[in-house]
């Protein structure tokens, strides 16, 4: 039987820790701000009308929608980097031996991973979407809370992968190539449409989802979005099978003493 | 007392190196066991198999009704561990650390902020509570991993070498702290390789070595139980050469013979008084010159040595 009241103490004890990291996150504001106010402003001067229209008719807006989605995803995957950091101070040998059980622990630290995210990035979401302007707000909370469930998803994901790799620097190394390949095989910066060969996999990338969904949840009209349902059911789908793993992991590799 | 901690065959091998080897012990229910023996002699690998936090490679352990590897979750909710190296994150405040740990453990806010405040004062913390443990001494780190287990008050508090880093006046005041805990009804299961930490707070002792428990018993009887129960320091002018010990043997009640330094060694054997003449005897005619003779009850360092051939420095050594 599983506990909301431990899993959220999991989860709020990774909200905690997030906030300590200020200068972490004052670097990925600074980021945010000059994605938005230098690089999209910039590169929506130079698309022609016919790719506009693709993009629902504001390549800016489809740009900091998409931008949004990086944010919530590099921030997401930040958990991973804590569970090393955590590996080095044996704090996850104390994780393991406190009541409660490997699902909540894993479904705990999968949620705060990713609520902290949503805390962190609220802010300049609702930003963009003031920039956007909403015309839906029950698309808008479709939208968002199948986002809450992609941000756990990616947690998941990133517990995932630092719980199967030993070395904290291949982990580091791994997430930079990762993120590079996941944000620029999605939709996030681009429409499917342009994409070619690659399209087949930004099809199917949980990034493409939510990034196709946030958008369609703040009002951009565009036929080279992803179909809602579908999106959902791709972040569904994303959530649970990390979530799955990051349990099932949990259970062979650390208790066996994987990570002595 | 009825047992509550069963371990049956316990065995965890580490690719070919075998850290704990078919152990097989029984703690009783508001007892407090001592386990002691050298590092690498496979205590906090036990411990960490009790706690669910790694698997064992064959056996198991029941904690209370439950066993280890068919129900961790229900076992750890009668589990509480101190850890040897205090399991801390950085960033964190001692306050935050200790308050978390209470909540995860399920006590209301109430009897939280209650424990958290008792437990910070008793160890002398309550000043530094909103420090990160980050600018902590080992001492200070040490005490905050206590904390944990004083203010969760288990069924079964698991300590690993609980006083390690600890001044002394701390040391007698953790000792304290432990003993009231079980007076509370906690069983103790305490690590260490302070023999006599061991000696004053165990109502038994298991000691280990090399992955093996060798006996367990209570201090008293282990010590009484060794052949040769009488013990001599004796203290040398150069260092003992090394045919020295076996002629020592040769002496009738002599049991054995062991070096401590290069120029120190003790000797175990039955009814000292009449024996040490000829001891002192030997000494002169082998031409090594006595420094000091000291007589004294065995100890569990004693004991150890009765089981190994070697003291705890050494075996740590080892």
């Amino acid at each position: 039987m599983i506990s909301l009241r431990k899993i959220w103490t999991v989860a709020e004890r990774d909200i905690r820790m997030f906030l300590r990291y200020k200068f972490l996150l004052i670097m990925r504001a600074i980021w945010f701000v000059s994605q938005i106010a230098l690089f999209g402003l910039v590169v929506n001067r130079m698309f022609r009308p016919d790719v506009q229209t693709a993009v629902g008719g504001n390549y800016f807006n489809y740009y900091a929608a998409g931008i949004i989605i990086t944010m919530l995803y590099s921030t997401s995957v930040f958990i991973g980097y804590d569970i090393y950091e955590e590996a080095d101070h044996g704090v996850i040998e104390y994780l393991l031996s406190v009541p409660v059980s490997r699902k909540e622990l894993v479904l705990g630290r999968s949620i705060g991973g990713g609520l902290r995210s949503f805390l962190y990035v609220g802010p300049m979401m609702l930003f963009v979407l003031y920039l956007i302007g909403v015309s839906s707000f029950l698309q808008l909370l479709v939208a968002l809370l199948s986002l809450f469930l992609f941000t756990f998803g990616v947690a998941g994901f990133s517990i995932t992968l630092a719980v199967s790799i030993k070395s904290s620097d291949r982990f580091d190394i791994l997430m930079g190539v990762t993120d590079a390949l996941i944000v620029r095989l999605s939709t996030t910066l681009y429409p499917i449409a342009f994409m070619q060969y690659y399209a087949g996999i930004a099809s199917v990338n949980p990034l493409t989802f939510a990034a196709d969904l946030f958008r369609w949840g703040a009002g951009i009209e565009s036929t080279a979005l992803t179909p809602p349902l579908l999106a959902v059911l791709g972040i569904v789908v994303f959530f649970s099978v990390f979530t799955f793993l990051g349990i099932f992991l949990h259970e062979r590799r650390l208790e066996g003493g994987g990570w002595q | 007392m009825a047992p509550i901690i069963r371990i049956e065959n316990l065995t965890k091998k580490f690719e070919n190196f075998i850290a704990v080897d078919h152990l097989n012990l029984e703690v009783g229910e508001g007892e407090i066991l001592g386990l002691l023996g050298p590092n690498g002699a496979g205590k906090t690998t036990t411990l960490l198999m009790l706690t669910t936090v790694i698997k064992p490679t064959e056996g198991t352990a029941l904690i209370g009704p439950y066993e280890v590897t068919r129900e961790p979750d229900k076992a750890r909710t009668l589990i509480g561990m101190a850890f040897q190296e205090p399991k801390l994150l950085w960033v964190d405040a001692p306050w935050d650390i200790l308050n978390w740990h209470a909540k995860v453990c399920g006590l209301s806010v109430e009897e939280r902020k209650k424990r958290v405040r008792w437990a910070l004062e008793e160890l002398e913390l309550w000043n530094d509570r909103l420090k990160s443990v980050h600018t902590f001494s080992g001492g200070m780190r040490k005490r905050v991993e206590i904390a944990k287990i004083l203010i969760q008050r288990p069924k079964i508090a698991i300590v690993d070498e609980p006083t390690a880093q600890i001044d002394i006046v701390g040391k007698h005041r953790i000792w304290n702290m432990l003993r009231d805990l079980r007076d509370e009804g906690s069983t103790i299961l305490l690590a260490t390789n302070e023999l006599y930490e061991a000696d004053v707070l165990s109502h038994r002792v298991a000691i280990m070595h090399k992955g093996k428990l060798l006996v367990c018993d209570e201090p008293k009887k282990l010590k009484d139980n060794i052949p040769g129960g009488d013990v001599i320091e004796i203290a040398l002018e150069r260092d003992v050469p090394n045919e020295t010990f076996e002629k020592l043997k040769k002496i009738p009640r002599v049991v054995n013979a062991l070096a401590i330094k290069q120029n120190q060694l003790k000797i175990y054997l039955n009814q000292a008084e009449e024996v040490l003449p000829r001891i002192t005897e030997f000494f002169m005619k082998e031409q090594l010159p006595v420094r000091s003779i000291r007589m004294s009850e065995p100890s569990l360092d004693d004991v150890f040595a009765h089981y190994t051939g070697l003291t705890i420095e050494e075996a740590q050594r080892e």
